[in-house]
């Protein structure tokens, strides 16, 4: 801990021996484990620590930034230089700088970032996961007769940022993936899912044979899928795909964007967007949420913001730079020189997603999409799907090699039903829900 | 440590330990950029990426660690972390010798020797300036100009096992340019070019006329109305519809998906999996082109591979590992992100030759259906075959003209079925817009593609409109 503040206040020093008025430099130390399983065989395992550092430097209003993983006293300091000449061909803005001083106290560890059973848990056992992944995926129907293999993924990180100003702060964090990508057999065709999960620590991931079975359940049903016929009608996404939309909500929202007119929700702050169901929040401070961290990128204290409550757009996001050119505060979401999601949510509902389900006369469920352009001034939105038709409150056949199309903000003013299934597996998270009418495209 | 001969034998030596085995890629990778935003250059950017990866195979079993520490100690600690997988196997007999100089790989670059390392700033910001200009004064209606210039080399040796000892410089610049136009609606317009050459590569091919393209986009866009929904008859665009190719045949053609049986074009050689219109490339050695490589981030030199002739597959993209398993040999198509991670067998540049027919035919020939200019971008699922590919620029087809543009949809098909269809090909062949980036399991590496004007009897297009 010490070694890397004195490191990373190493390279500030640098940067302000070669001309710099204010830097700022955060040490990454990542210990990754992995290990991927095809069928009864371990086809991959890396192990690696890695180190990298980000250097900002303003020098009378012009700012520059570098990322390198050439740590020598040397190469740190020529690349330190380097970085302020560079910043001295950008213009003049009278918005760029560090954040006011900020006191930080503590290492965040009432955010329940740090799991000790990432260190504790033998390789072997992580081994056997991913083997135990394939195997129950392999038996839970015979129709599952390949698989684009199982993965256990564990991560260590050690962030440390210091700055001019003379903030030094670090944390640690911790996290676990387990995925599996069973292919079924359905006649001449394949049919391939892929589920996974996420969290901080072993004991609070999701458990191999449920990972197993779901993965392998959505392989085993979407056999003898096919084409739906073009038509419009209510759509429900299931929380993974619930929580891509929400991705494009985020993006909308990032003041980065805002900013330089990239936003389908410019100009609508205090407006109401979303129907009464739409209550939206980034919340840095979530006890082991994936997104959690006690300070942002430049040292802002996160905190928990209210984006939209009962459909009404109350702010975007900002860090520093951005809150300062749009004339707001920055909300604690500075990431790695732009503006990212802590974790960032939808409210959820009280009924289960089959329930959302039960109370839909004729639609369709997604459960998977495909493809990731939202055009970004308009909203328009458009992605290949698969999922099931719904007839009579009923999944009632498995569809495929369709797509679905609408504009987000439509989409948001459609949501009419919110399941109760949020859960915290990622930064950017949503239950399921249902959008009243959206083009389904197929045949 | 000092990476020389003997520093690579020493390490090689361990990370082989029981295995078949080894190698090890060092990479040195600098990229230089600036961003302009509001008329003014808002920031500079300088990443570094320095290290070492090490690999030691055994079987289809792939132990890998990196270091970007290139001390002694880090260095063997990552071998003998690679070598961990092979340590139930029983030992081959084989001595690591590595020796001399790495031989430098004959470049398929268009770029001076030695990169420039320092000093471009002013020409970078000068450039990215004319681009601004350029895009504003194309139309009123432009309102809004972010703009991204880079520049990098990356500098690799790979040494392995077997005593092969080589080396590359890769030059890669770009410029992009994005416009957001005003008019009726808003409208966005993205173009970017470059290619693996260097700087001087923007005297050719001005940053005013990559700025135009935006500008032409963004004005488009503004004018566009909702996509219709349904099958019909889709004219894909010469240069960006490479992006076609590369989804619905490119992915299923790598070496691993086909090894393992999970592309829908396993065990398939020799087999009709298209039109007999069709013919795929996919070729490393096309000078400057983005996605080029003198030689793959396993040593082997880039190849022109025939992937589909006359609607026959042909053959896969192999790495090294795929391609001992498989019996065959490597194509040149082993390629990786960063030192960070191991290689897999990739795309190049992909693209399809000169078919008879022109542009102004092909459009004539269709009653009604969407002309697909250009593609942001493409995704696919490659075991059953569906890909999506999004528009950028689209026009409405209606008897045989081109009427109202439309606004960004995804078209969804499936492979095999959608190459079927292909029922005319342009004789205007040529590569999309330098800028590319294809991802496969999370790694991300430029790339080409290229095409002629296409028309596909019936693909299903994801717009909003039931008109």
């Amino acid at each position: 801990m010490a070694d890397s503040i004195a490191l990373a206040a190493g390279a500030v020093e640098s940067a302000v021996a070669s001309g710099a008025g204010e830097a700022e430099a955060t040490l990454t130390v990542v210990e990754r484990f992995s290990v991927e399983a095809r069928d009864r065989e371990v086809t991959t395992l890396e192990q690696s620590t890695g180190r990298s550092l980000t250097l900002r430097v303003f020098v009378d209003g012009k700012k520059a930034m570098l990322a390198t993983s050439d740590l020598s006293r040397d190469g740190l300091r020529k690349f330190a230089r380097e970085t302020v000449e560079a910043a001295r061909h950008v213009a003049n803005d009278p918005y760029a700088g560090l954040p006011e001083a900020q006191a930080f106290s503590g290492d965040g560890s009432a955010l329940e970032m740090y799991a000790a059973d990432v260190r504790e848990r033998p390789n072997e056992a992580k081994i056997d996961d991913a083997l135990g992944l394939e195997a129950l995926a392999r038996a839970y129907d015979p129709r599952i007769v390949n698989s684009g293999g199982s993965h256990v993924v564990d991560v260590v990180a050690t962030i440390t940022l210091a700055n001019s100003k003379g903030f030094h702060g670090s944390y640690r964090g911790t996290q676990v993936t387990r995925d599996s990508a069973p292919i079924a057999q359905d006649g001449a065709s394949k049919r391939v899912a892929h589920y996974g999960s996420a969290a901080r620590g072993y004991a609070s991931v999701e458990a191999v044979d449920s990972i197993a079975r779901t993965a392998a359940r959505r392989a085993v049903d979407m056999c003898g899928a096919r084409k739906p016929q073009t038509t419009r009608c209510p759509v429900i996404f299931e929380r993974d795909i619930a929580a891509l939309v929400l991705s494009d909500v985020f993006s909308a929202l990032n003041a980065a964007n805002v900013a330089v007119g990239n936003s389908f929700l410019i100009g609508k702050g205090g407006h109401k967007i979303g129907s009464g169901l739409v209550t939206i929040f980034d919340d840095g401070r979530l006890a082991g949420g994936l997104g959690s961290a006690p300070f942002d990128s430049e040292g802002v204290p996160t905190r928990r913001t209210v984006v939209f409550r009962d459909g009404v757009l109350e702010t975007f996001l900002y860090d520093t730079y951005y809150g300062r050119k749009l004339g707001a505060a920055s909300t604690g979401n500075a990431s790695s020189g732009g503006v990212g999601p802590t974790n960032f949510y939808l409210q959820a509902g009280t009924a289960s997603l089959a329930a959302l389900v039960e109370s839909t006369a004729r639609g369709v469920l997604i459960v998977d999409t495909i493809g990731f352009s939202t055009e970004s001034v308009t909203g328009t939105y458009s992605r290949g799907a698969r999922g099931f038709m719904i007839e009579n409150g009923e999944l009632s056949y498995p569809i495929d090699e369709f797509t679905i199309a609408g504009n987000v903000v439509e989409m948001l003013a459609g949501i009419d039903a919110v399941a109760n299934d949020l859960r915290f597996d990622g930064s950017v998270v949503s239950p399921s829900f249902r959008v009243a009418e959206m083009t389904v495209s197929g045949t | 440590m000092h990476l020389d001969a003997a520093a690579f034998e020493k390490i090689l030596t361990d990370a082989l330990g029981a295995g078949e085995y080894a190698d090890a890629f060092y990479e040195r990778r600098v990229n230089r950029s600036f961003r302009l935003q509001d008329g003014k250059i808002h920031e500079a950017g300088l990443v570094v990426s320095r290290g070492v990866g090490i690999r030691a195979l055994s079987g289809e079993c792939t132990g890998y660690a990196y270091s970007d520490d290139l001390s002694e100690e880090a260095l063997l600690h990552a071998a003998r972390v690679a070598a961990l997988i092979a340590r139930d196997r029983a030992a081959k007999v084989s001595i690591v010798r590595i020796v001399g100089e790495p031989a430098q790989a004959h470049s398929v670059y268009d770029a001076a020797d030695e990169l420039s390392a320092n000093g471009q700033s002013a020409t970078y910001v000068d450039l990215l300036a004319r681009a601004d200009v350029a895009a504003r004064a194309y139309d009123p209606r432009v309102r809004a100009v972010n703009a991204t210039l880079s520049e990098e080399s990356q500098e690799v040796v790979v040494a392995t096992s077997e005593g092969r000892y080589v080396r590359d410089r890769r030059p890669l610049v770009s410029l992009a340019v994005q416009s957001v136009a005003h008019g009726a609606a808003r409208g966005t317009g993205m173009f970017g070019d470059g290619g693996r050459t260097d700087i001087g590569y923007f005297t050719r091919r001005s940053p005013e006329e990559i700025a135009r393209e935006s500008a032409r986009i963004a004005c488009v866009n503004t004018e566009a109305i909702e996509a219709p929904a349904g099958e019909m008859e889709v004219v894909v665009g010469a240069g960006s519809g490479g992006v076609l190719l590369h989804e619905a045949v490119g992915h299923g053609l790598e070496g691993d998906f086909n090894r393992q049986g999970r592309s829908l074009y396993s065990g398939r050689v020799g087999e009709r999996v298209a039109s007999d219109l069709v013919t795929i490339f996919d070729d490393g050695n096309l000078a400057g082109e983005r996605g080029s490589l003198a030689i793959d981030d396993e040593g082997t030199p880039g190849q022109h591979k025939v992937l589909v002739e006359n609607g026959i597959l042909r053959g896969y993209m192999q790495d090294r590992l795929n391609a001992g398993l498989m019996g065959a040999e490597s194509t040149g198509s082993g390629r990786r992100q960063s030192f960070r991670t191991p290689p897999l067998p990739r795309m190049c540049n992909t693209y399809m030759p000169d078919g008879a027919s022109t542009y102004d035919e092909i459009i004539a020939s269709v009653k009604k259906g969407v002309f697909a200019k250009s593609f942001a971008g493409g995704q696919v699922e490659i075991s059953k075959g569906d890909f999506v590919f999004m528009l950028a620029e689209g026009y409405l087809i209606e008897d045989g003209k081109l009427s109202a543009p439309i606004r960004g949809a995804t078209l969804i098909g499936n492979g095999p079925d959608v190459m079927t269809r292909v029922v005319m090909v342009g004789n205007d062949t040529r590569f999309a817009g330098r800028s590319y980036t294809c991802g496969k399991s999370g790694q991300y590496v430029p790339v080409g593609v290229g095409m002629p004007t296409v028309k596909i009897a019936s693909v299903t297009v994801g717009g909003s409109s039931l008109g």
